[in-house]
């Protein structure tokens, strides 16, 4: 019996002796390997891209809302409680209601939707903007019900073509009634938060304004179903969370009826993560049946790679072949078929993974780089080779115990 | 000295029971080394089973055969194989060359499950296609020869590792006159160097070069004699 090189050498020759069946053999496992490595990669990129932003986006805001228990309008939150909040309790440095409402104004550009954010001077915090120009508005301003605005760059310049516009007035029309408001500040987008600030041609332009600003229109803010409130680093979310429910139930003297309900972005992260991985495990699983698939491609053509070299194998036995050489032979050829296809599936899958990131960062404006993982090409790696020596085994068995006189005789 | 090759009441039977064919029936033979003998029968007359019983392709029903001084009427099929390797040279009557290999690699190939290292290997099988006349051909596939040139690669694949025993099985049958009588000669160039040769053939022809006739029929011998005593009986 000869040496194990000598069962390579012959594998080698037969692979490149039938290219056109060697390749078509590999591709399964190409394909295979490098949609997995690719999946892999893309998912746990834009899934790092995603926590990046939304940690930078600061983890201390608390949502509070009221439950569909608080029917009536006396258990929401009034502006003395949202200073209740602001004042009593430690650890937390802001909190603005949530009030909106939509509206429309016509520019030199045209006529835009608009969306209008009200809330206090600590609106400010729960932006991913920087201000670029002029200031936000400031408590006195909130205090005074004073009509002024700010709003992005990008829709700053869609209303008037340019981002210097502080000290413009902008004509908003809500229900009819129409009220003229002073931009005071420009802001821009920090980098890289294109997932939560997504932005499309034909979206509404955003202003944020003082809540008491919307007096102007015809009614009085004064109670809120939703307000958010902002923690400081230190502070434990849970901690400032009891408080927060502690303080209105109080006020409101409604203690134990669950009135008040609080989502921190912590949840939304973690749900968001949680989400995240069902995805990509379910497209891991499309991917690994590609990779079964492709082995049962492997096997497939052994067996008629078996079949057609039966009077080969014939041959080689008459000549001395044992059993245990035969099977070697046609183990290595199955090995090196999933090694190299495994190779050549890694370089596609990490090439494809970088294309994929770079196609979204140039669509979405997000950097996003792949998440690649020893882990990942070394588990597909290895799950190549497995397959190729699995499925290699049931043919080359099959072949090596043919006896040569039945070997011979066939064509 | 031992005979190479002893044959003692061998019987070979397919499918026992109902329909069995007794391809082999009490066959009993003797061939000394260095002898150049011919087995001849009709096709069906199990002569093809009595070369797969000598090749070792194949173990009997019953009886013993000892080949080169060793049993092996009962080996299992690794054990066959290695005999086969140490034991025998294959001529056949389809050349039986591995068709994406060279000249040179296809008469390497026994050489390779002897486990004879590269530099060996190469010189050995070079001697043997020398030998035969195609020190031209050495890197040329066998779809690139004549029928009488892939013949001579398998006689030089059957030489290469110097086997005690030569089994021909009509190597000539598949080629035309001229290249019949390269082919011919090479054997009996073979056993004229001291190897000896078996040679199974249906034709008288062919039969007659030999200088051993054994004639079967139905699984038994019926004849067995020196062509040079025959010659003389006729004379």
């Amino acid at each position: 019996m000869g040496n194990i090189a000598e069962y390579i050498k012959m594998a080698f020759k037969n692979i490149t002796a039938n290219k056109g069946r060697s390749f078509l053999t590999m591709l399964g496992i190409i394909i295979g390997i490098s949609s997995v490595i690719m999946v892999m990669a893309v998912g746990d990129g834009t899934a790092n891209a995603m926590n990046a932003e939304v940690q930078d986006l600061g983890t201390g805001q608390i949502n509070v809302y009221c439950s569909d228990d608080a029917v009536n309008t006396e258990e929401w939150m009034t502006p003395e409680d949202i200073t209740a909040l602001k004042e009593k309790i430690e650890g937390v440095e802001g909190a603005t209601p949530n009030d909106g409402a939509s509206g429309t104004t016509v520019t030199g550009k045209g006529e835009f939707s608009l969306n209008l954010s009200g809330g206090t001077e600590d609106l400010q915090k729960s932006m991913n903007f920087n201000i670029k120009r002029g200031s936000y508005f400031t408590a006195a301003d909130v205090e005074e019900g004073n009509r002024v605005c700010v709003l992005t760059d990008s829709d700053a310049k869609r209303l008037f073509g340019s981002d210097d516009v502080v000290g413009m007035d902008i004509e908003v029309d809500i229900g009819g009634i129409s009220s003229s408001y002073r931009i005071v500040g420009v802001t821009q987008q920090k980098e890289n938060t294109s997932f939560i600030s997504y932005t499309y041609e034909g979206m509404p332009v955003s202003l944020d304004v003082p809540y008491t600003s919307f007096s102007n229109f015809g009614w009085e803010s004064n109670s809120f179903y939703s307000v958010t409130v902002f923690s400081n680093d230190q502070a434990s979310g849970e901690e400032v969370s009891r408080d927060i429910i502690h303080t209105l139930e109080t006020r409101h003297h409604c203690a134990g009826e669950d009135y008040y309900q609080i989502q921190s972005f912590q949840d939304m992260l973690s749900e968001m993560n949680d989400m995240l991985a069902i995805v990509t495990t379910f497209i891991s699983c499309v991917a690994a049946i590609s990779l079964i698939v492709g082995g049962i491609g492997v096997m497939n053509i052994m067996l008629v790679s078996v079949t057609e070299r039966t009077r080969e194998i014939g041959i080689r036995k008459s000549l001395g072949a044992k059993t245990s050489s035969i099977l070697l032979q046609f183990l290595a050829e199955a090995a090196i078929l999933t090694i190299l296809g495994g190779i050549i599936g890694i370089l596609l899958g990490l090439l494809g993974a970088v294309g994929a990131c770079k196609l979204m960062t140039a669509s979405m404006g997000s950097a996003i780089s792949p998440g690649i993982k020893a882990s990942t090409i070394l588990g597909a790696t290895l799950f190549s080779c497995g397959i190729g020596v699995f499925f290699g085994i049931y043919p080359a068995r099959k072949a090596a115990k043919l006896s040569p006189i039945e070997a011979l005789r066939r064509n | 000295m031992d005979n190479l090759i002893k044959v003692q009441d061998m019987c070979k039977i397919y499918n026992p029971g109902e329909n069995e064919v007794r391809a082999l029936d009490h066959v009993n033979l003797e061939i000394q080394r260095g002898e150049f003998v011919a087995i001849i029968g009709h096709s069906g007359s199990g002569k093809s089973t009595l070369m797969n019983m000598l090749g070792c392709l194949d173990v009997p029903t019953s009886g013993t055969y000892y080949l080169n001084g060793k049993d092996v009427s009962s080996l299992k099929d690794n054990q066959l194989s290695e005999i086969r390797n140490q034991e025998i040279g294959f001529i056949f009557q389809g050349f039986n060359l591995i068709a994406n290999l060279t000249a040179l690699e296809n008469v390497e190939l026994p050489l390779i499950y002897r486990g004879i290292g590269r530099s060996q290997r190469h010189k050995l099988a070079k001697e043997a296609l020398i030998r035969v006349g195609l020190e031209k051909r050495i890197d040329h596939k066998p779809s690139e020869m004549s029928g009488g040139q892939q013949q001579r690669v398998a006689i030089a694949r059957a030489i290469a590792a110097e086997p005690p025993v030569i089994l021909a099985d009509e190597p000539t049958g598949n080629l035309d006159s001229a290249s019949t009588g390269e082919i011919m000669d090479i054997l009996k160039g073979l056993h004229g160097l001291g190897r000896s040769v078996i040679l199974i053939t249906h034709d008288n022809e062919i039969a007659d070069q030999a200088k051993r006739v054994v004639r079967i029929l139905d699984g038994r011998i019926v004849e067995d004699y020196r062509n040079s005593e025959k010659k003389a009986q006729e004379a």
